[in-house]
């Protein structure tokens, strides 16, 4: 009976070893086959058995990096990104660390007002803003596309501050008060520094938000204002005699940016699920 | 007290205000655009009443998309908890310190890369010529499969990158969330020599119902953003099996006809079905969790 345990034991551990192992191959696995992708060339990855080992090549890097739509699409991403996050934080936090001390009625109807905006499908934002910014002169341009992605970023850090800021221990704040600090300087000198790092956290959760947005850049923009996504997706849509190895390498540049911030992102979920 | 609500106000005030416009602006723009006839590259617009909303109503396409919809919200939402759960379940019980940090940190990827760039990854490995997934079935069988271009497999092979994208990382999230439970109503089922399932069934879960039920309204919303997946994997096709209400709506708005008036009425029913929906629902949330 205690053999027979301990075997079924050992059986059921190899078992969810071997479930376990298969859970991180496909986490990772279509991630680093992009990559190795990206470094070949079209016979390496045009070949009946799919190829392990080859000589790599940088040619598919340095194509993307040529094309005059990459480096605009590039520019166009990371300002547009940028201002959106930089407007979304200085509007946002302090919004966040006002209704994080506000326990009424009223700031759960307004907390509600930011999480709902997240219900609207972007489809149903787009299409009326296409006609409002063609008729305003303002279709495809970087103005247009950041006043609107300020809409996600601005709602987004709102509701991920607003724990940021309740897990503020309120005592340490009430020392300041008593030590003759004002409002103001609670929040600059205190809240601020305290919440800090989770705060970090909702802006760089922002940013991956906008930096991956996808609908509204590919509806509110033609050639001037077009997106890092949108240039990419054109890449993938391309017909025949597809350049693979160009594919592979234009998506895994578009996906820099957000997988530098992994360890980041980690770090903030730990501390928005710790007890 | 005086200062607090003065404060409130300074910070409160700007950022409300910038949300109000940048939400009410194209809300009202859709509802004003949807009862004209306005198209793209075409002057003169009047007002038609209700015509958009009626066509929309005998538009074969457009209760398709509404099913197609429904599908994806169903199967996503689904999928991805069923995985979710299994996953963190897993987790919890064979892995530890280290080896559960890294192994966390790897399934958060697939969630933080562009929904283009996942599009492709998967669309590539789905190819029937040079994808790995077709590698081992045509080895077998002789013969590929086309999933992204037959009509059984298409949508829920789209789907499988969604699941793939949220619910590894919804399973981080329960396996956090797993952490944070007493240990000793564990103990008590092990001592009563209840099965691991048995101990998941019916005390981890119960335990953790609220989290649950909060995670599943979150993945309801997102399974909405499904457009860049299906946009870059199979443009609605095979037909219309794919052809999802935002998919639709952008082809009829965008590229097809250039029919903004007609879009926007699609826009403003998504928009007053959501709305409602998920208010009712968030409500009904919050009422059940604080009771």
């Amino acid at each position: 009976m205690g053999a027979q345990m301990a075997n079924r034991l050992t059986f059921g551990r190899v078992l969810s070893r071997i479930a376990l192992a298969c859970v991180v191959i496909i986490a990772v696995f279509p991630v680093l086959w992009t990559f190795l992708n990206s470094f070949k060339q079209v016979v390496d990855i045009v070949t009946p058995t799919p190829k392990l080992f080859f000589t790599p090549t940088l040619e598919n890097f340095a194509y993307v990096f040529e094309r005059p739509s990459v480096r605009l699409g590039l520019t166009n991403s990371g300002i547009v990104v940028f201002s959106a996050v930089v407007i979304g934080a200085l509007f946002g936090i302090p919004a966040a660390y006002a209704l994080a001390h506000m326990k009424t009625r009223m700031g759960d109807e307004i907390k509600f007002f930011v999480l709902s905006l997240r219900f609207l499908p972007p489809v149903a934002v787009a299409i009326p803003l296409m006609s409002i910014y063609l008729d305003l002169g303002l279709y495809d341009t970087r103005l247009s596309l950041t006043m609107t992605y300020v809409l996600l970023t601005l709602s987004t850090i709102i509701w991920l501050s607003i724990p940021a800021f309740e897990r503020v221990p309120t005592n340490i704040e009430e020392a300041a008060r008593l030590d003759g600090y004002g409002p103001y300087a609670i929040f600059f000198l205190v809240a601020l520094p305290v919440a800090g790092p989770s705060l970090f956290g909702a802006i760089i959760f922002s940013f991956i938000l906008v930096w991956n947005e996808f609908l509204i850049a590919l509806m509110l923009t033609t050639s001037e204002a077009k997106t890092l996504p949108i240039v990419a997706s054109e890449f993938t849509l391309l017909g025949r005699n597809v350049p693979w190895g160009i594919l592979n390498a234009s998506v895994i540049v578009l996906s820099i940016p957000p997988l530098i911030f992994l360890g980041v992102l980690s770090g903030f979920l730990n501390r928005m699920f710790k007890k | 007290m005086k200062a607090r609500s003065h404060i409130n106000k300074v910070f409160l005030g700007p950022p409300l205000l910038v949300l109000a416009i940048l939400a009410l602006v194209p809300t009202i723009a859709a509802i004003v655009i949807s009862f004209q006839n306005k198209e793209l590259g075409r002057r003169g617009t009047s007002f038609v009443g209700f015509d958009n909303y009626i066509n929309l109503f005998s538009d074969r396409r457009f209760s398709n998309a509404m099913k197609v919809s429904l599908q994806w919200e169903a199967i996503t939402v689904i999928g991805t908890m069923v995985v979710a759960i299994l996953i963190a379940i897993l987790l919890f019980e064979t892995t530890k310190g280290r080896t559960r940090t890294v192994i966390s940190t790897l399934l958060i990827v697939p969630v933080l890369l562009p929904r283009v760039t996942a599009a492709f990854v998967w669309k590539f490995m789905f190819n029937p010529l040079l994808g790995v997934i077709n590698y081992p079935i045509k080895k077998l069988t002789g013969a590929p499969i086309e999933f992204l271009s037959k009509i059984e497999t298409a949508l829920v092979s789209v789907a499988v990158v969604d699941i793939w994208q949220w619910g590894l990382f919804f399973a981080v999230i329960l396996l956090k969330l797993l952490e944070t439970l007493p240990r000793e109503p564990f103990e008590a089922a092990r001592i009563d020599r209840a099965r691991t399932w048995e101990i998941y069934t019916y005390v981890a879960i119960p335990m953790l119902a609220a989290p649950l039920i909060s995670l599943t309204f979150v993945k309801m919303v997102e399974s909405l953003r499904s457009f860049d997946l299906i946009y870059v994997m199979t443009r609605g096709g095979p037909g219309v099996v794919t052809e999802t209400l935002d998919m639709y709506a952008f082809s009829q708005g965008f590229v097809e006809s250039g029919r903004i008036s007609y879009a926007s009425a699609m826009a403003v029913l998504m928009l007053v079905a959501t709305i409602i929906t998920f208010t009712v629902i968030f409500k009904w949330v919050r009422k059940w969790q604080t009771a």
